[in-house]
């Protein structure tokens, strides 16, 4: 039966963290809290600072400035306790191939200090969640991506942890076996587990996510809830209009029209962020045209999370 | 890292070790009386086993096979010979080498001493007008009195080498610079295994749990040092029981090569958190360790070295513990006898060691 734990004390909380490496600043004065059963996404294009946010948050690394609790316990790369608390799942797959499933799964087992009866049971019901029972026997190197990012994430719950951090768990995954991981998250979240997921795909954090912080450049600009981060944007309609001709000549005679907060161009097409597209689309097409160019498809939908980003930062998410 | 060791020791005391026999091959007739006191007198002689043969065709074909040094074919009468005083020739077959020529030697001076009597009873004969048979009875006779002329051999420059080498079994030398060479080898090549360990990220993965850095750190040197005690316990055991190699007293013995394991495993250890990736250390491994031992006394044993050259040796850990084995094994001596040897090793042993858990905790840290 799944349990709603939000509401009560954060699982995780990280305040004014800071690291750099050398002078290049990786992450400026990042904090956010995490509270039981509530799945928190970590959105940013890579390069924007997850990877160290996360390593401070695991106590790989220390951090510059700032402070993390886990569970009550401060975090650090010597704190045993709070470690015991923290479940990670690297984005790059950190599994012994030639070993087996279940051999894996013993083996960090053993580093997170389950004794050995215990741990074999837990290595069961591990191997039942990430749908491996049938192939607990076989080399991890003989798995298909799927069944590898799967064990991977395994791993990072046999100790049951109060919070897991999921480091882009669906990279170069196919769409069955990730749809099932965001299932297992889905369901691991509803049994009151904090989770930490960071991802570039929008799509996800949007299924996943209650709240989502956005990072660009080492630095948390926005965090709230999909509707509330989108409402950042305003009452607004996001216009895209396929265009024939000058698309930039187009997209500077829409900039124009009443309405209109803003006017870029994707290749050929102009995006166009305004009040009231409903009404005023004629405007917007009678724009084009007077510059000679002619429009091939319209679409008017609301604004995404891609298009507060683009909006945030000038820049697509997935560059 | 099982078979390779075992088949060096073999080699190496095939080519080098112990007291292997020259085999000399001999036709002769039988029941000759002097031909059987010819064949007693070869065969006494130090180093050289007399293999009799039935008859000269087959003599040939063993020294053409390499199965024989040399041979000697006894002609038929010739006791009787000898005894008359009369013409008589022996053959001796052998190979275009050292050693069939300093056979062919000895065979001589054997054939020439039997032949002594006669040879002075014809000299005699000639002045005396007597029967030189006679004569040669008389000569016999007196043989004994007259003063042996000896002849002593005395080597130069060699006397501290034997006396270094001197009563080793045939594979002790072998095993001792094969252990060495091999346990040290065989940690190195284990900096692969922390390599990849790096590479796949679980190195990372074990400092996200709660098992401490230092714990992790002293797993990774450990697992290396098991690896070197595994291969040289392997190498110990398997000599002593397939080459009965001694090993001198078990505890100085055991204290040296658990030091050395120990060094070994540092080593590996900072191969293993430095290098970027296997094929590097595959490289890094076999030239140190290969490099190391030839420079140790691994190869060439140390007394052979120039003054110099085993001066420099000592920068490696494989020359203290040739010394400290040469010391157990060759002189029967004990651990009180190689301490210093051990203080030596031991030092290593911490400084790499400590090198190398710093260098691992940096690579896992950055």
């Amino acid at each position: 039966m799944a349990k709603l734990l939000i509401g009560t004390a954060p699982v995780l909380s990280c305040e004014g963290l800071q690291k750099s490496y050398g002078d290049q600043p990786a992450v400026v004065e990042v904090g956010f809290d995490i509270a039981p059963g509530e799945t928190f996404g970590l959105l940013g294009p890579n390069g924007a600072g997850k990877t160290t946010t996360i390593s401070m948050i695991a106590g790989l690394l220390r951090p510059d400035a700032g402070s993390i609790t886990v569970a009550g316990e401060r975090m650090s790369p010597t704190a045993a306790a709070a470690k015991g608390a923290v479940g990670l799942v690297p984005q790059d797959l950190a599994i012994y191939p030639d070993l087996s499933a279940r051999e894996n799964l013993t083996f960090f087992g053993r580093l997170y200090g389950l004794a050995k009866q215990p741990l074999r049971t837990r290595t069961d019901e591990v191997l039942e969640v990430i749908g491996l029972t049938d192939r607990a026997g076989d080399r991890a190197g003989e798995f298909s991506g799927g069944m590898k990012r799967r064990l991977n994430i395994g791993i990072g719950l046999l100790h049951r942890p109060r919070l897991l951090i999921l480091d882009e768990p669906t990279v170069g995954v196919d769409p069955q076996s990730r749809n099932a991981i965001l299932e297992s998250v889905e369901q691991l979240s509803g049994e009151g587990l904090a989770v930490l997921y960071t991802t570039h795909y929008m799509e996800e954090a949007e299924r996943l996510c209650r709240r989502i912080a956005i990072v660009d450049q080492g630095r948390l600009i926005a965090e709230g809830t999909r509707r509330e981060l989108v409402a950042t944007l305003g009452e607004q309609d996001l216009v895209r209009l396929e265009v024939f001709g000058d698309a930039v000549a187009a997209a500077e005679a829409c900039a124009g029209v009443e309405g209109v907060r803003s006017a870029d161009v994707e290749e050929s097409t102009v995006v166009c962020l305004m009040h009231g597209a409903g009404s005023r689309l004629a405007s917007l097409l009678g724009a084009v045209a007077e510059q000679g160019a002619t429009v091939t498809g319209v679409e008017v939908r609301e604004p995404d999370l891609e298009d507060v980003f683009l909006h945030l930062t000038g820049k697509a998410l997935r560059h | 890292m099982f078979l390779l060791p075992l088949l060096l020791v073999v080699f190496i005391g095939a080519q080098f070790g112990g007291t292997s026999e020259t085999r000399l091959g001999v036709v002769a007739p039988p029941g000759d009386a002097s031909a059987t006191a010819l064949i007693d007198e070869l065969d006494a002689l130090q180093g050289i086993a007399v293999a009799p043969f039935d008859d000269a065709a087959s003599l040939r074909d063993d020294i053409d096979r390499g199965l024989l040094s040399a041979g000697v074919v006894v002609p038929d009468g010739y006791d009787e010979a000898l005894r008359s005083v009369g013409p008589i020739t022996v053959v001796f077959v052998g190979r275009p080498d050292a050693t069939a020529a300093s056979l062919e030697a000895l065979v001589a001076g054997a054939v020439g001493r039997q032949a002594a009597p006669g040879q002075a009873a014809l000299i005699a004969a000639a002045g005396l007008d007597a029967d030189p048979a006679e004569l040669r009875r008389v000569a016999l006779q007196v043989q004994d009195r007259i003063a042996a002329i000896e002849v002593t051999a005395e080597q130069l420059g060699s006397d501290e080498l034997q006396q270094e080498f001197g009563g080793l079994g045939q594979f002790d030398l072998g095993a001792s610079t094969q252990l060495l060479l091999f346990t040290f080898l065989t940690a190195l090549f284990g900096s692969a295994a922390l390599i990849q360990t790096r590479q796949y990220g679980v190195a990372r993965r074990m400092l996200s749990t709660s098992t401490p850095m230092s714990v992790i750190v002293v797993g990774q040197g450990g697992g290396r040092f098991l690896i070197a005690l595994v291969q040289a316990v392997y190498i110990v055991v398997a000599s002593a029981l397939l080459f009965r190699v001694d090993w001198g007293d078990p505890l100085a013995t055991g204290v040296v090569l658990l030091l050395f394991c120990a060094v070994a495993a540092a080593t590996g250890l900072l191969l293993g958190s430095t290098l970027r990736n296997d094929s590097q250390a595959g490289g890094v491994a076999l030239g140190l360790g290969l490099g190391a031992a030839a420079l140790g006394g691994s190869m060439v044993p140390l007394e052979l070295y120039p003054d110099v050259m085993r001066t420099v040796a000592r920068i490696t850990p494989h020359a203290w513990a040739n010394q400290a084995m040469a010391e157990i094994v060759r002189r029967d001596g004990t651990l009180a006898d190689v301490l210093t040897e051990v203080g030596v090793l031991a030092g290593m042993a911490v400084t790499l060691l400590a090198l190398g858990s710093l260098t691992l905790q940096r690579t896992l840290t950055r």
